[in-house]
């Protein structure tokens, strides 16, 4: 039996005794840059918001970045010369302030210091790019630095600092940062916390499970899949030039590293051999391959290239990047050097800015089709040989036959990788 | 069938070990200060018997070794250092060969820093360490946050306390006689003199510490570096050679504030163009920027604040209060050293203040780079009136830099009369980023002018009469008087209104 003590006395009873009253906020309108990381913890803030009151129509994002966007609303609001996924956060806080035909409240654009992650636990830290974190702060100072454009068009500027790598510190973070914005007590932030968190764990663990999906589908029928290891804002249409759909268009499925599946089975499987041979603690562990482990996207990238390096089905790797990321810089050669140690294909579409190079990307892309359509096979089968037998992804259908061996290249034989690493 | 060839995987650099038996034939190397700093760490390191050499310099033909061998796209400073590293071990390896660099020398550099390039700088060396075929060179990492790291990679460096508090004491000292150089040299009255005497103050505090006594490994050095007046008292001989520097404060100068990027700011070579010689030859004052706010800065309990987040102590309040302690120690032994030099090199800006100058542009826990204090900088020398201009020296695609340059224009719209001169360093564009500062400086001259000018209405007072007083009162020409501040930026302004206090017009 257990025997009440002073704490459980006194303890605050949460939720069950007094409900805590959400206050009426579905008339307010709030508007969110789509950008940066916001692309893989939107569902937080919406789950966040939603459990708040706001109502699911009232919550705005601005759309997918354009070069039209910047001219329309964002012209004359830049203040230095960074790098573009930073640079045209003008348009999209324009776009909010000035295109909406039904006002918004509240701009809102978080500072997020560190994010969720699967390798958390495994590296240094999880922080992000300090050019993304700060952004806000620059981008706000493009709309205050003549007149507070914000109060002009009675907008509440909120940009709470947010570590959402960090759980334990988000309530206090939200609240401190939004207690006068949205009339918020500590009871009602917590609840909204853990609605955001909720929310985004779902859509995480479903992107993640289809993405398993994919690559059982590679499995059974033998079929390559392409990765794409970028930043979550090359999923943006305007960034990332939506090179992946161009080559999802000739029949390849695409996967993000964002949502690779982090299965155990699936894990021990593509690592067991790294793990035995004492290079690595876990699937998780990249002090291999990246020891300065601090920053989340870098890391996850690290970690994606090894993982495509191993999966046998991941047959191409595609690398995107943008002009002048500081992050990436350091990254160019080790993520190459990892991808292709397994020989797999690694195309880089390097120094991305805000036009769209689509000449350049189609003769790309039909070089990337061509060298996927003539390797891939021997690339999956030479890959499936180097790992155990017992496949989580079930039995396995034989791989097609090979080239003819007048055909392959004699890249492919020799120790030197095939000269197909087309990074530029 | 055809079988592809298995390639090793790629792994990531991993020194060798560096042995403690190995230490008396192995080099250290180092670098990123001034040649001030450097020397007197040079000191520390030879008094723990450790042989230790900083690289060269930085010279221009660094930023084409740099580039030549890591990926596309680095900033400035990596690019620099890495070459200087590069050019250094060429020039090793065609005079005794790849064996005996990699068996000779080691190089040591701070590191682990989050988020920033600068924590990532041992990547860009170890890729270049590769292209050199030097796979086998050891490159060490000193974290800038801990005082006893203990004996690392072999135990042939042992980042302890004796060593630690050594590098910060030669630092801090480094930063005092770089204040007075560049509070002396632009009123100098012989050319060249600030220069003997800076070369001779420098040799000299280099055997203080080479002869600094062994205090044993860890509480003993401690309290000794806190309580000894062994530096305190070779400042004391440092300042008594500064007295011999004739100066004319009468001179217009206009004073201007470094701030940057850490590498820039404090750099003095190729590296950002000499800049600050070339604004003493633009007759301007430097006003430089130490490296002790840069630790300060680390060791600021609110801004520490979040690196706890995942503290496993068990008594983070402790903790807290004892970095809050040790702050203040810190404070106190840099004014100590202050002191000791009659006060002249600059104090160390309040903390607390900066954070709450910049906070309405920049939220103080961004981290990376100088966060919110370049903001917070900017602001203090404005409001105390401590310099006519800030230059801030970034680095061409400096991911923190840019975002705090981009928020000054917030500043600049609530400020519209601060004289801010932002200017993007790349390494090979010297006359683009010269004539950008001057365009501002012109307009700081003017100011520092018309201050002048103003001074001499308010006070009465004539050159004729001033230069009489200091013909009576040789004391007020030495290097080492005091010329307090008194509400204005420019030393000629204050000059003349502290004599004018001191009743030179009722003379």
């Amino acid at each position: 039996m257990r025997f009440p003590t002073l704490p459980t006395w006194f303890a605050k009873k949460l939720s069950v005794a007094s409900p805590v009253k959400v206050k009426d906020r579905s008339q307010l309108r709030v508007g969110i840059p789509k950008v940066l990381n916001i692309w893989t913890t939107a569902q937080f803030w919406v789950g966040f918001l939603k459990a708040l009151g706001v109502s699911s129509e009232n919550i705005i994002f601005s759309s997918d970045t354009s070069e039209e966007q910047g001219r329309e609303f964002g012209k004359g609001r830049g203040t230095v010369d960074c790098c573009y996924p930073v640079k045209c956060i003008s348009g999209h806080y324009g776009e909010l302030i000035f295109g909406q035909k039904k006002k918004i409240n509240v701009l809102f654009s978080p500072m997020i210091h560190t994010l969720p992650s699967l390798l958390h636990g495994h590296v240094v830290d999880t922080i992000t790019c300090t050019r993304v974190m700060a952004g806000p702060e620059s981008i706000k100072a493009g709309f205050m630095k003549e007149r507070d454009i914000f109060t002009e068009n009675g907008i509440v500027y909120a940009s709470p600092f947010v570590s959402l790598g960090d759980r334990h510190m988000v309530v206090q973070q939200m609240h401190d940062s939004l207690k006068d914005v949205f009339d918020l007590d500590l009871e009602e932030t917590n609840l909204a916390v853990q609605a955001g968190f909720e929310a985004l764990d779902a859509f995480t663990a479903k992107a993640r499970q289809q993405s398993r999906d994919i690559l059982n589908w590679c499995a059974q029928n033998q079929k390559p899949c392409i990765l794409v290891l970028a930043r979550p804002y090359h999923m943006d249409t305007g960034i990332g030039h939506e090179i992946e759909a161009e080559l999802q268009a000739h029949g390849f499925p695409i996967l993000w590293l964002q949502y690779l599946p982090g299965d155990g089975d699936l894990m021990n499987w593509l690592f067991e051999e790294d793990m035995r041979s004492g290079r690595i603690k876990s699937p998780f562990d990249i002090s291999d391959v990246w020891t300065s482990s601090y920053s989340s996207n870098t890391n996850e990238i690290m970690w994606g290239a090894k993982f495509a390096s191993r999966c046998p089905w991941i047959t191409c790797v595609i690398r995107l990047s943008s002009y002048e990321c500081g992050m990436d810089q350091p990254t160019y050669t080790p993520t190459q050097k990892i991808v292709e140690a397994s020989r797999t294909l690694f195309f880089k579409f390097g120094d991305l800015d805000s036009t769209k190079p689509a000449g350049s990307i189609k003769i790309r892309v039909e070089t990337v089709v061509h060298y996927m359509a003539k390797y891939s096979q021997e690339i999956m089968r030479s890959k499936l040989a180097r790992l155990s037998p017992q496949c989580p992804l079930g039995p396995l259908q034989a791989p097609a036959s090979s080239l003819p061996e007048s055909e392959v290249p004699a890249g492919l034989h020799a120790d030197n990788p095939p000269a197909v690493s087309a990074a530029s | 069938m055809a079988q592809l060839a298995t390639i090793a995987p790629y792994t990531a650099y991993k020194p060798r070990p560096f042995t403690r038996d190995q230490r008396g034939k192995t080099t250290i190397l180092y670098g990123g200060l001034t040649w001030k700093h450097e020397r007197l760490m040079q000191g520390a390191l030879h008094n723990l018997k450790y042989n230790a050499e900083p690289l060269p310099n930085i010279a221009r033909d660094d930023l084409d070794a740099g580039k030549e061998l890591i990926d596309t796209g680095a900033c400035c400073p990596t690019i620099f250092t890495t070459g200087s590293l590069v050019n250094f071990l060429k020039k090793e390896v065609a005079a005794h060969g790849k064996d005996q660099v990699n068996d000779k020398f080691i190089y040591l550099t701070a590191g682990a820093c989050g988020p920033c390039r600068f924590g990532q700088y041992h990547e860009s060396y170890s890729m270049a360490l590769d292209g050199l075929g030097l796979r086998d060179f050891r490159l060490f990492l000193l974290a800038q946050d801990e005082l006893d790291q203990g004996p690392a990679n072999g135990g042939g460096l042992e980042i302890n306390m004796p060593m630690s508090l050594g590098l910060i004491w030669s630092i801090l000292c480094g930063d005092l006689l770089v204040d007075l150089e560049y509070m002396t040299r632009p009123y100098e009255v012989n050319p060249g003199q600030t220069d003997a005497v800076l070369k001779d103050s420098v040799e000299y505090m280099y055997e203080v510490f080479l002869h600094r006594p062994d205090r044993g490994k860890k509480y003993g050095t401690l309290a000794w570096h806190l309580m000894s007046n062994y530096f305190t008292k070779a400042l004391r001989e440092v300042r008594k050679k500064w007295d011999a520097i004739e100066v004319d404060h009468l001179r217009v100068k206009a004073k201007v504030k470094v701030t940057g990027e850490f590498w820039l700011q404090t750099h003095e070579g190729d590296g950002n163009y000499n800049i600050k010689r070339w604004l003493e030859q633009e007759q301007s004052e430097v006003v430089p920027p130490p490296v002790a706010v840069w630790l300060h800065y680390l060791l600021h309990p609110e801004i520490r604040k979040l690196e706890h987040r995942n503290s496993k102590s068990k008594h983070p309040q402790m903790q807290q209060m004892a970095l809050q302690a040790l702050e203040k120690i810190y404070r106190g032994t840099y004014n100590r050293f202050r002191k000791a030099l009659a006060n002249l090199p600059n104090e160390l800006p309040d903390q607390v203040e900066l954070k709450q100058l910049a906070e309405p542009f920049y939220h103080f826990e961004l981290r990376g780079g100088e966060g919110h204090m370049l903001i917070g900088k900017a602001l203090h020398a404005y409001h105390h009136k401590k310099a006519h201009m800030i230059c801030e020296l970034s680095p061409y695609s400096c991911m923190p830099n840019t975002m705090s340059i981009g928020s000054m224009a917030n500043v600049l719209g609530k400020y519209p009369d601060l004289l801010y001169a932002p200017i993007e360093v790349k390494g090979d564009a010297e006359v683009h980023a010269l004539s950008r500062c001057q365009m501002i400086l012109t307009e700081a001259k003017k100011r520092a002018q018309a201050e002048f000018e103003d001074v001499m209405k308010k006070t009465g007072l004539t050159v004729d009469a001033i230069r009489k007083y200091e013909a009576r009162h040789p004391e007020v020409k030495r290097a080492t008087y005091k010329v307090p501040h008194l509400g204005y930026a420019g030393m000629a302004a204050n000059y003349i209104t502290h004599l004018a206090r001191c009743g030179v017009g009722n003379a």
